[in-house]
Formats: structure tokens, C-alpha cells, sequence
């Protein structure tokens, strides 16, 4: 691109446009928290169905791996950020929705094992839905849209079902909400990635 | 009575990266260059114009042992930039009513 090329004002305009679009086009997630969260809530959800129809409190133990997730999701958020050339205006803003969706899910997990609260897992799927939706409507990307609005729907059915059984509402959340959008953000990003060689 | 279109802006590798930083909240001179197709030394030369004029900030760091230059547009350069849009569009729209 030269410096001095004389520009009429239609092909500023056009330029302009051209240019704001190379970043949107540019935008891609890699899909990796994503998979990885609806790979480990719906694992720990079904092995928490199987704890509660075969009578094994220490198996609901398996939320422990959450622990483990949460060590990969930031080695994940660092070597990502590492490699991104650019940091976009919604970047912060959607960091400071996950981290704030983290940061409840901890206190209600803390709260629900100090008190007895009835239909616990509705609550969780009414926070899981808040995170999952706002990204989906912020980034256009109807598949998280859909998950959010799942989550919450799943929510009130927890509200009337028996609490073990909900642990199989948790797991179709994770992977409606998750698992799934997660699977299409990562071939997006690989498409993307294999155009760009 | 026309607004004459800011020099600064009104060229078109300025633009292009004025347009670039617009979008985002800061981006890294590799970045910029990719998506501009131009030279090194060319984009260095229109970011210091830039940067002289108040529009963008220019910040070195050391990124995994590699120098990086990361350039963000300033509230100077968010203004100068809004208001070159709508000098732009009012040319055009004369140009529409002839």
C-alpha cells in the first residue's frame, strides 16, 4: 500500500470499510475453553447422575477436576493472548463476564456445601445460562445464544425434578451451551487458520 | 462551506491503519503491516506521522525476548478520525444531490 496515492472520497470510504472489515473477518476463537468446560461439566455431571443411582456419595468427589480445568483454562487464556497481534474492544469486557461467572460459580459451589439448598443445580444452570447468552448476543454467534437460552429453560425444569436427575440437565446444558459451540469455533478456527498459510 | 478533509488522515496508508486501530483496542505493528500490505519502513515512517500529531500512541516492549511495537488510537485520534468520516459524507452526499 503507498503513502501519497491521491483518494477521492469513495475510496476513502471503501477503504475505510475494507480495513474495518480485515479485523472482523480476522476474528476467530479457538473453541479450546469452550471444549474444554462442556467436555468437563457434562463428565462430571453424568458421573454425579451415576453417584446418585448407585448410592456413592464419594464419587460426587469428580467435581474436583473443576479444580484441574480451571489450571488449564489459564495456561489456555496465557499462551492465546500471547499469540494474539491485536486485543479487540470486547475482549476486556467479555473477560470480565467469564471472570465474574468463575468467581460466582465458586461462591455458590461454597454456599451450597454449607447450606442445604433445594434444587441446587437450577441455580447453577441459571448462572451458566448469564455468561453463555451474553457472549452468544455480543459476538452475534447465535449457537451460544441458543445454549444460554437452553441453560435456563433446563433451569426451570430443575426447579420441578427430582434433585439427582438433574445432574442429567447440567451435562445437555454443558453441551448445548458449551460442548457444542464449541465444536463449531474450533473448525471455524482451524478453516481459518489453514486460509491464512 | 465545505470542511477540508484532514491531511494527516486523507492519505491512504494513514487511513488504513487509522481505520485498523479504530477497530481494536490496540494492535501490534506486524499485525497492522499484514493487513495493510506495506512495507516496514514505509509504516513506520506514516506511524510517526501519526504519532506526531497526537492520533496514536506508540508503546515498545520486549515480547518472549522480541522487541514489539504495539500501537493504539488515542480520544485526539478517535475525533479526528470521526470527524474526517463525516467530511467524507458530506462530500458525498453533495456529490449524490448534483
Amino acid at each position: 500500500m503507498e503513502d501519497e496515492a491521491p483518494l477521492s472520497e469513495q475510496e476513502s470510504l471503501a477503504l475505510i470499510a475494507r480495513m474495518i472489515n480485515k479485523v472482523k473477518c480476522d476474528y476467530e476463537e479457538s473453541g479450546l475453553s469452550t471444549l474444554l468446560w462442556g467436555g468437563v461439566i457434562t463428565f462430571c455431571s453424568i458421573v454425579s447422575f451415576i453417584a446418585f443411582e448407585i448410592d456413592k456419595p464419594w464419587l460426587y468427589n469428580v467435581w474436583d477436576l473443576t479444580i484441574l480445568a480451571v489450571i488449564i483454562q489459564v495456561i489456555v487464556v496465557i499462551r492465546e493472548n500471547r499469540r494474539k497481534k491485536y486485543r479487540s474492544h470486547s475482549d476486556a469486557i467479555m473477560g470480565g463476564i467469564w471472570i465474574s461467572f468463575g468467581t460466582s460459580m465458586f461462591l455458590i459451589s461454597f454456599y451450597a456445601s454449607k447450606f442445604q439448598i433445594p434444587h441446587a443445580n437450577a441455580l447453577y444452570l441459571i448462572v451458566y445460562g448469564i455468561p453463555t447468552f451474553a457472549t452468544g448476543l455480543s459476538r452475534g454467534f447465535k449457537p451460544m445464544i441458543y445454549g444460554g437460552l437452553a441453560c435456563w429453560a433446563l433451569a426451570i425444569a430443575s426447579m420441578y425434578t427430582q434433585d439427582g436427575y438433574t445432574f442429567l440437565y447440567s451435562a445437555v446444558a454443558a453441551q448445548v451451551a458449551w460442548f457444542i459451540p464449541g465444536l463449531i469455533l474450533r473448525k471455524r478456527y482451524q478453516k481459518a487458520k489453514s486460509g491464512n498459510v | 462551506m465545505f470542511k477540508e478533509l484532514d491531511p494527516i488522515l486523507h492519505s491512504q496508508l494513514r487511513l488504513a491503519i487509522m481505520s485498523l486501530l479504530i477497530s481494536v483496542k490496540e494492535a501490534e505493528f506486524t499485525f497492522i503491516k499484514e493487513k495493510t500490505n506495506a512495507t516496514a519502513g514505509n509504516l513506520s515512517v506514516q506511524v510517526q506521522k501519526l504519532k506526531e500529531a497526537g492520533y496514536i500512541d506508540v508503546t515498545k516492549e520486549f515480547k518472549d525476548n522480541y522487541p514489539n511495537t504495539t500501537c493504539h488510537i488515542t480520544q485526539q485520534g478517535i475525533k479526528a478520525f470521526e470527524e474526517y468520516v463525516k467530511a467524507l459524507q458530506e462530500y458525498l452526499k453533495v456529490g449524490q444531490s448534483r
